[in-house]
């Protein structure tokens, strides 16, 4: 695929921190253009023209853009939807992104779409079947492409594989690259009572591309992750400690509900880009996860995420407590 | 062991209809939560959702029922007629239709045509670009051929005909949109609602003008279309009316039958 010359969205997003690109910002963003790594999108977003898809060809002139589709449901027992890839494609062709991610999920069954990021049942023929989606997908679109891990409030009792195992046999076995959210780890370790760092010990390193962030509220008996406010202190804590041991990775801000001014997205941007910068700091740590406690169940639940970068980084663990316990092992 | 596909229809089943008895079983909710609670999460969200989705499509109609109606009217449109595609911003064609059969709409005689006007603005918003008509080999078209020529209208050009006037209700309850007071039997209005540049407009056309451009829009070819214009009004400039809209870009391409 040739770039364009005047464009640099084809460029892979560097090892920086960047902000989700939200309608509500895009003129103040194209006028100030504010010195953040890149920029992502929801590809649904600009499956038609108009006004958004102006502006994503006005920006990607500036930013490197990372197309993160919500709607392929790659994980559903339905066949995959041949419109959703040929329109996907099509943007891909015109946008030129150096990035293109879906999530680890379902989400339509025969004749109707839920329009939602719904978990697997882990198990063989569950991986089997996403697997060959993602394969199927990776060869229509010409590209490989970053699977995300979502957050999730129920889990199926017959699940038989972890599910950070079930994430890394999906990048074994299609060469995908893997979006870590560090905040849906967080959520779901919290909701279904695992550690963090178990799973993220079980995640190959060398194929994190992006890390997404964002915030989540407190349900009456969970985390919601809402993406509809700042990081919370916890997840940054996760985050440290996931740079420490994966090294720098592009790092998106993600916030989908009550958008906050651009400013608010920037200063998160900023945390993240400090923490980037400063990623050896030996007194990083994961924090245990929060205390049980009551929560109110509200808010719209949201899902989108995605990382990347490369690099082993396995000489880097004993620098971190995280690599510690994992030598502890 | 439940199958992936029997898993995913049992949980898509519990989640909108309510009937979840078959899938409770083979879920653990969170954090203590029983399965019920936990599917409960998925059901709040997949119908929040809709209601967004379709608050987004429908402004006006929301502003005229109020929330409460609203959400009440989207969560049953939403059980009865499903999403079909990934992209939640094409859902929510076919409300106004199901307003007309819906209890406590049937009064509000205007509202469905209400919602099919806002549907086409929605959908102008989002209708692909095209690139510009191709005057040059327009041109190029014999006279004698022109009789036969189909025009192919801008992918975001619907055409809405009302008995009502629901292009003043729909400017009044724009935002500042003001107090006007909507006179229901001030008669109806045909409409062009159209992409121009990145801005959507609601164009009030003729009668005359109207029937050519619905019989464009069904692929008829200009001399149908001329013939539906002038058996509406005699006298309408049919000549004046193409070259507008040709130079306003109503039309992205065109083909010779």
């Amino acid at each position: 695929m040739s770039m364009r010359p005047d464009s640099v969205s084809a460029a892979i997003p560097p090892a920086r921190a960047g902000i989700g690109l939200r309608a509500p910002h895009y003129r103040e963003l194209l006028d100030s253009r504010p010195d953040i790594g890149w920029l992502e999108v929801h590809s649904e977003n600009y499956f038609g023209g108009g006004r958004p898809l102006w502006f994503l060809e006005q920006l990607r002139a500036h930013y490197p853009i990372s197309l993160h589709g919500v709607g392929m449901a790659l994980g559903s027992a339905t066949r995959l939807d041949a419109e959703h890839l040929r329109r996907l494609k099509f943007l891909i062709a015109r946008i030129e992104p150096g990035l293109v991610s879906e999530h680890l999920c379902w989400g339509a069954v025969e004749g109707r779409h839920l329009n939602d990021l719904l978990p697997l049942p882990y198990t063989e023929e569950a991986l089997a079947h996403v697997c060959g989606h993602i394969l199927q997908a990776q060869e229509f679109l010409g590209r490989r492409i970053l699977i995300e891990n979502i957050s999730s409030y129920i889990r199926w009792k017959h699940d038989t594989i972890p599910e950070w195992e079930f994430v890394a046999e999906v990048a074994r076995r299609t060469g995908c690259g893997i979006l870590l959210d560090v905040n849906n780890i967080y959520v779901s370790a919290f909701n279904h009572g695992f550690d963090a760092r178990v799973y993220l010990a079980a995640i190959p390193a060398e194929r994190v591309e992006e890390i997404h962030l964002a915030g989540f509220d407190e349900g009456e008996a969970c985390l919601i992750d809402t993406h509809g406010r700042r990081v919370s202190e916890p997840v940054w804590q996760l985050y440290r400690e996931t740079i420490a041991w994966l090294g720098p990775r592009p790092t998106l801000i993600e916030w989908d509900t009550d958008i906050p001014a651009l400013g608010v997205l920037l200063e998160e941007a900023a945390t993240a880009q400090s923490i980037l910068e400063n990623m050896e700091n030996p007194h990083a740590h994961i924090r245990s996860l929060p205390p049980d406690g009551a929560h109110a169940v509200h808010g719209r639940l949201s899902t989108a995420g995605r990382l990347r970068g490369r690099g082993a980084v396995l000489r880097e663990f004993p620098a971190s407590p995280l690599g510690a316990a994992l030598q502890e092992a | 062991m439940l199958s992936q596909r029997e898993a995913q229809e049992r949980f898509a089943r519990g989640l909108l209809d309510a009937s979840d008895a078959a899938v409770l079983g083979h879920i653990a909710g969170a954090r203590g939560m029983d399965a019920a609670a936990g599917l409960a999460v998925y059901r709040n969200n997949t119908f929040s959702n809709y209601r967004g989705a379709l608050r987004e499509a429908y402004p006006v109609v929301l502003r005229l029922v109020g929330a409460d109606f609203f959400d009440h009217t989207a969560d049953a449109f939403v059980r009865a007629t499903p999403s079909t595609f990934g992209d939640i911003n094409v859902y929510g064609a076919g409300f106004g239709g199901f307003l007309e059969g819906f209890p406590g709409a049937r009064e509000l005689a205007y509202l469905p045509d209400t919602a099919r006007l806002e549907w086409a603005v929605h959908s102008a918003f989002q209708a692909g670009d095209t690139a510009p008509l191709d005057f040059a080999r327009l041109a190029a078209v014999p006279a004698e051929r022109l009789a036969a020529l189909c025009f192919v209208l801008h992918p975001s050009a619907s055409l809405i005909a009302s008995r009502w006037p629901i292009l003043a209700i729909w400017r009044t309850h724009q935002p500042g949109g003001g107090e006007e007071t909507i006179d229901l039997g001030a008669g109806g209005c045909d409409l062009l609602v159209i992409r121009r540049g990145h801005d959507v407009d609601l164009e009030p056309v003729s009668a005359a003008e109207f029937a050519a451009l619905a019989a464009l829009a069904n692929r008829a070819p200009l001399g149908d279309a001329l013939e539906v214009a002038h058996a509406a009004d005699p006298d309408f400039d049919f000549g004046a009316c193409l070259r507008r809209h040709a130079a306003a870009g109503t039309f992205a391409d065109f083909a010779l039958e």
